[in-house]
């Protein structure tokens, strides 16, 4: 296995004084989907923006692919890790969708000829049509814009993705879209994917292993099934497991297992039980 | 039964400059002290269909309305803005972008004062307002924006409370928040629904929290209004549901599954509590 992603013993104190990162370690290998959860102020993003370069601890170290982020530059970093923001328009500055996806490779100074065809393959893997090639980015609905905004940084080739917020103020169709696109780029692809999210029924169907985080602080990391399992030290961090989850736990006095992901799971467990059948 | 405080007839609403109905006829009464939850996917028309309800469209939006839309009597083209305000609260989805003045207690009474209550009335208004939302006394004097997202939230709230409106609409009013401004803003309009009889009108993607206040479930889906109903008839068709894009709580899909396994029979469970119990009816029942 290659290791993606190394964070050593990180502490990151804001400007202002605030520590938003206490003694955070924390190993990824290539090609994982991951979550980090956790109440707003819990660490997650600073942690993430740490893993991107966007923030160098203020203790410890950060390693991408074997590289300390305090000493690659960041137009390289860039081509190692990309940053998608929660709001699609605090990325997007171009005049263009084209120009806006060339941005990034036009920095590395490619030949037009290769940033050509970066930008016809990101917006490709996102579905996004050639004719909307010369449309002002800021004329498209938010769904198509957020589309432009991870076209931009798929057009970097960075093997890992962090996303911030993928669902919030999407439905339920929307965000089932999103989330099947990364997991696409997660299999197809090969991209190690990150969401921060508060949206734990997402994380349930999506994330195979679960960092949850409060006060700045790594409180549980592993499988996702693992993580929601336990329930006390979720409590305490605000965290609610998804309703199918905390039902199964109402019921382990039936032997449910404290660890049901899925309605469908639960619905078996339950038809065995109910036929006599376990 | 009384007459309805909103009746919808046959609205149609598209804005300016734009070919495409936004609304397609729609039809609704809600009646006085009624709680009712807004479903459906986005762009379908739901913000649409509030700002209608408050007459911001059609009096402050270039478009094209046909049908009529009365609320608490009042024809919603036949009147403005503010005289439909007297009796209709708005909450929006960002608190901020409400926010007009740079302390907690000014927020609340703004409107009030510019009413010209009495004094003695602004401030009982205040304290109940303030009561209800939990937003204690030591914050008066806070500017807002030094709150969290869902004590914001819940001040937004209080200074429409404070008004005192019949109908008080609220559009996605958790969706900007964290879980715990989430929980805040849910316990809230539970409150709400416990000691004043206005009429609430929530659009809100969190079903898990909204059906269980609910008197009436109205689904939205691409400018029309495909269902309405009280919850637990509107959530025991699962499956239309989904076909429209709305994903019901997984309680709720648990007890469709269940349905479809020949094991469960009974009504769609709510909340927690009750799909709890239909769990161990189903698992003690047979065996």
């Amino acid at each position: 296995m290659v290791e993606a992603i190394r964070v050593e013993n990180v502490t990151y104190i804001y400007p202002d004084g605030t520590v938003g990162l206490r003694d955070a370690s924390l190993r990824v290998e290539e090609g994982e989907f991951l979550a980090f959860i956790g109440q707003n102020g819990s660490g997650k993003t600073t942690l993430s923006k740490n893993i991107a370069g966007l923030l160098k601890p203020t203790k410890g170290d950060v390693w991408v692919f074997g590289r300390n982020t305090k000493e690659v530059p960041m137009s390289e970093l860039a081509t190692m890790v990309g940053y998608i923001f929660q709001n699609p328009d605090h990325q997007l500055f171009n005049q263009t969708v084209y120009d806006e996806i060339a941005y990034g490779p036009r920095n590395l100074k490619l030949p037009e000829e290769e940033v050509e065809e970066r930008v016809r393959e990101a917006m490709e893997i996102v579905g996004l049509d050639e004719s909307y090639r010369d449309e002002h980015p800021f004329f498209l609905s938010k769904g198509l814009r957020q589309r432009v905004a991870i076209a931009s940084i798929l057009a970097m080739r960075p093997k890992v993705i962090i996303v911030d917020e993928p669902t919030t103020g999407q439905d339920f169709r929307q965000s089932i879209d999103i989330m099947d696109f990364l997991t696409m780029l997660n299999r197809e692809h090969g991209h190690t994917i990150i969401i921060i999210t508060h949206d734990m029924p997402i994380v349930a169907k999506y994330a195979e292993r679960t960092v949850a985080m409060a006060g700045g602080r790594i409180i549980l990391d592993g499988p996702t099934r693992w993580v929601f399992s336990q329930s006390e030290i979720l409590a305490q961090a605000n965290i609610k497991p998804p309703q199918v989850t905390r039902l199964a736990q109402r019921l382990t006095d039936l032997d449910f297992p404290p660890d049901v992901l899925s309605v469908e799971e639960m619905a078996c467990l339950i038809e065995q039980r109910a036929r006599g059948g376990a | 039964m009384a007459d309805p405080v909103i009746q919808v007839r046959d609205l149609k609403w598209r804005y300016e400059g734009s070919r495409e109905w936004v609304l397609k006829g729609i039809d609704l009464d809600i009646h006085q002290g009624e709680f009712v939850g807004i479903v459906g996917p986005n762009d379908s028309g739901k913000t649409t269909l509030a700002m209608c309800l408050n007459g911001l469209i059609p009096n402050n939006y270039p478009g094209v309305m046909e049908g009529r839309v009365i609320v608490d009597g009042m024809d919603t083209r036949e009147h403005s803005v503010a005289e439909i305000a007297e009796s209709v609260g708005f909450v929006f989805p960002d608190p901020e972008s409400q926010f007009l003045s740079m302390t907690v207690e000014e927020e609340v009474v703004f409107a009030l004062e510019n009413r010209e209550l009495p004094k003695e009335e602004i401030e009982e208004r205040m304290r109940w307002a303030l009561e209800l939302t939990k937003i204690p006394e030591d914050y008066l004097e806070k500017p807002p924006y030094e709150l969290s997202g869902g004590e914001k939230q819940r001040v937004a709230i209080a200074s429409v409370l404070a008004m005192r409106p019949k109908i008080i609409i609220l559009d996605e009013p958790t969706s900007m928040l964290d879980p715990i401004g989430k929980t805040e803003v849910i316990e809230v309009l539970t409150e709400m629904k416990r000691r004043y009889n206005a009429t609430v009108i929530v659009i809100e993607h969190r079903l898990e929290d909204i059906a269980p206040l609910a008197d009436k479930m109205v689904l939205v889906y691409h400018g029309t209004v495909r269902k309405v109903a009280p919850p637990r008839e509107f959530f025991q068709g699962v499956d239309f549901l989904l076909e429209h894009d709305v994903f019901p709580p997984d309680v709720m899909v648990l007890a469709n599954e269940l349905r479809k396994r020949g094991l469960y029979d009974g009504p769609v469970p709510m909340t927690l509590e009750e799909a709890e119990q239909m769990v161990r009816e189903i698992v003690g029942g047979v065996g």
